[in-house]
């Protein structure tokens, strides 16, 4: 007898005597609720055997538990211990795949990290905004695209599917609005951050020279001008326009997903929707331009203008 | 190498005597801005004397005699609000028009609310402004009346003019954006790259706030970081205090602007800039600049950043009319209205081309206006440093 069948002999043995042990546990359980059938269905005696006479959960914790025995006594057959242990056997393999896969990813993630980190130190020239820092926001969106953005974007089923749906793009466009926002305040602090840089280079040149102005408000006045230049500069590159369109539509995709989010509850309170109102404020504009065109009429009518 | 020489003596010296000087403003501004402060605006006696929806048109009555016979007309921007004209007492072009002799009339465009989004650049056009002007034709009994646009105003008056000539005297724009394909200013460089559809179907009005953000951002530098400075450094001081104050709610009262009104504007003229190339339709017309017959006078400033030169500049060039002048002034977008060196001379300037203009009688005397050079003349003297660009009449042949 090898190990493999000692191990499979061994846990047949232990799922039976189990299985066998937990049916006896619950038929006692059972017999001690009176007036409730036991495991064959039959009642005890002194009640009434008419079906409905007895409440309905005793019927229904018979039939469950009637379920149970036949259950337990299927599985007790030796071939289906061995199916059972078979699969018990293939579980910790189940496990196994689904960390390494688990691992993979995460390892893909921080990878992905790591390598986007690495570029945060490559920065700009100062006057120079073509290559912006931003490493770190492309990043968290790629990762945010491939792994949580799919997740919420799973179709959904059943009645209430379009509301969850609505729900979960509430939820995608906030985090891609937050994500976008962050990148854009990151590029708007980037003139402040180039500007000290150049404050300090210059500093040191006009200390160098013995040319260091006396008067503090001089300084102030002198990073104030090498800040605007640097926003000027910024505000004219194609990549801040880029970042600045993103940022906009972001905001407007995420207002649409919250504004219909929000119709779903105004739906259940007694508030119009935007929806319903627009539809309405529609009409009251058509019907007020014809309104005005034709008192301008009457009026052209009434001064003898039109015949 | 030989060791830099920091003053550090000094500068620390110096440092002690601005923070002993600051202990003292602050104790100052607390009196200053814990008393009573008189920051109201747009102060000037006015009557509403017409109301549509959401538009209330202002009557100034001049003090004196009314020097200039046809009345006139201002039109503000959707954005912001016109209360600009009258800020405080003492810069005021309300006040300046009024003390000119000009009997005017301006239209408060009100906050449109979420009702409004259908608005098209028709409605506030043919409709409102037509509406507006027709009432003061009746009431003045006149065919035609003077008409003035500021900013997004002026291209509204632009385009009115273009559409109703024969109610228009004389048209007046100033700051007033018609060439929208220059990248001289940054908010032309961003209006194109905006998804204005995505924005309103999302929005269904521009937000005030928003818009507000977006000029804000134009120069942050200064608007959000040295405008305080200079507060902070002048909290002290009274009468400053008083006119930031003035000039802070000014700024952030931004209505929003109807959506349908910005989507238009925004595509028609800053991403297709078709009214320069008279191919803007609005109404279902054609808004044809060669129609602009009257007179024009064109105020820009040197430096705005808002509607730079280049935006304003080839209007006078384009219209039909042969009486047309440009002046630019050496200032930004807002400076024209409330710098007290303009102050001086832009609304006179105006009430004098107006009253050359004003009546039959006067038309003969449409020769090379000594009106025109004031300006000119004055930046020679350095006096508001302005400068007239084009300061004769141009007599198109």
């Amino acid at each position: 007898m090898n190990e493999q069948q000692t191990e499979t002999i061994g846990s047949a043995t232990l799922m039976s005597t189990w299985m066998k042990t937990a049916t006896a546990f619950w038929e006692q359980t059972l017999r001690q609720w009176p007036g409730t059938p036991d495991m064959s269905g039959a009642w005890p005696s002194g009640t009434p055997s008419k079906k409905g006479a007895t409440g309905r959960p005793q019927e229904t914790l018979a039939s469950v538990l009637k379920t149970w025995q036949s259950l337990s006594e299927l599985m007790s057959e030796p071939s289906m211990i061995e199916s059972q242990v078979n699969g018990i056997g293939a579980l910790p393999e189940i496990i196994l795949k689904m960390a390494k896969s688990g691992a993979e990813r995460y390892l893909h993630l921080q990878h992905e990290w790591v390598r986007r980190v690495g570029k945060i130190g490559e920065r700009t020239k100062a006057y120079e905004f073509e290559n912006l820092d931003q490493e770190l926001f492309k990043a968290w969106s790629e990762i945010y695209d491939q792994e949580f953005r799919q997740l919420l974007n799973m179709p959904q089923l059943g009645l209430t599917r379009f509301y969850q749906e609505r729900m979960h793009r509430a939820t995608d466009e906030f985090s891609r609005f937050q994500t976008t926002m962050a990148e854009f305040m990151h590029v708007l602090f980037l003139p402040m951050e180039k500007s000290f840089n150049i404050i300090q280079e210059k500093l040191l040149q006009m200390a160098e020279e013995g040319t260091l102005p006396e008067n503090p408000k001089d300084y102030y006045q002198m990073w104030i001008k090498i800040l605007e230049g640097h926003y000027m500069t910024l505000f004219k590159s194609s990549e801040y326009i880029q970042v600045l369109q993103r940022t906009i539509n972001r905001h407007s995709d995420f207002l649409a997903a919250k504004q219909a989010l929000m119709e779903d509850f105004c739906q259940m309170l007694p508030v119009p929707t935007h929806k319903e109102m627009d539809e309405l404020y529609k009409e009251l504009y058509h019907l007020k331009k014809k309104i005005k065109v034709l008192e301008k009429k009457m009026e052209s009518v009434q001064n003898g203008k039109i015949p | 190498m030989a060791q830099p020489k920091i003053p550090v003596n000094l500068i620390m010296s110096k440092l002690a005597e601005d923070a002993e000087k600051a202990g003292t403003r602050a104790q100052k501004a607390t009196d200053v801005l814990l008393g009573e402060l008189d920051t109201q605006i747009s102060a000037t006696p006015h009557e509403i004397v017409y109301q549509e929806d959401r538009i209330k048109l202002k009557y100034y009555r001049p003090p004196g005699r009314v020097r200039i016979k046809t009345p006139l007309l201002l039109v503000y921007a959707l954005i912001n609000r016109e209360t600009m004209l009258d800020l405080q007492p003492a810069r005021s072009v309300v006040q300046n028009f009024m003390n000119e002799g000009i009997d005017f009339y301006m239209i408060d465009w009100g906050y449109p609310t979420r009702k409004d989004k259908f608005l098209t650049i028709d409605d506030h056009v043919n409709g409102y402004m037509d509406n507006v002007i027709d009432f003061i034709r009746a009431k003045h009994n006149l065919e035609k009346i003077n008409l003035m646009g500021i900013c997004m105003g002026g291209t509204f008056s632009v385009i009115y003019s273009a559409l109703h000539p024969e109610k228009v005297k004389n048209l007046v724009t100033t700051v007033t954006p018609t060439n929208f394909d220059t990248d001289q200013g940054l908010l032309q460089i961003w209006m194109k790259a905006l998804d204005v559809d995505r924005m309103i179907d999302a929005h269904g009005n521009m937000p005030g706030d928003l818009l507000n953000f977006g000029f804000l951002l134009l120069n942050p530098a200064q608007l959000m970081i040295n405008k305080y400075v200079g507060f902070l450094e002048n909290m002290d001081n009274h009468k400053f205090v008083e006119n930031f104050i003035r000039m802070e709610k000014w700024i952030f009262d931004s209505p929003d602007v109807p959506g349908e009104t910005f989507r238009q504007f925004t595509k028609d003229c800053y991403q297709k800039n078709l009214l320069i190339q008279s191919k803007l339709m609005v109404g279902g017309r054609r808004v044809d600049l060669k129609k602009i017959t009257m007179p024009l006078l064109n105020y820009y400033g040197k430096y705005d950043h808002l509607v730079p030169p280049e935006a304003c500049e080839l209007l006078t060039g384009k219209v039909g009319s042969r009486d047309t002048t440009d002046i630019c002034l050496d200032t930004g977008h807002i400076g024209i209205y409330v710098s007290s060196k303009c102050q001086k001379e832009f609304a006179p300037k105006i009430a004098q081309w107006l009253k050359e203009r004003d009546g039959e009688m006067k038309k003969t005397k449409r020769k090379k206006p000594s009106s025109g050079k004031p300006a000119g003349t004055k930046t020679k003297t350095a006096a508001a440093k302005a400068k007239t660009k084009t300061t004769s009449v141009k007599k198109k042949q």
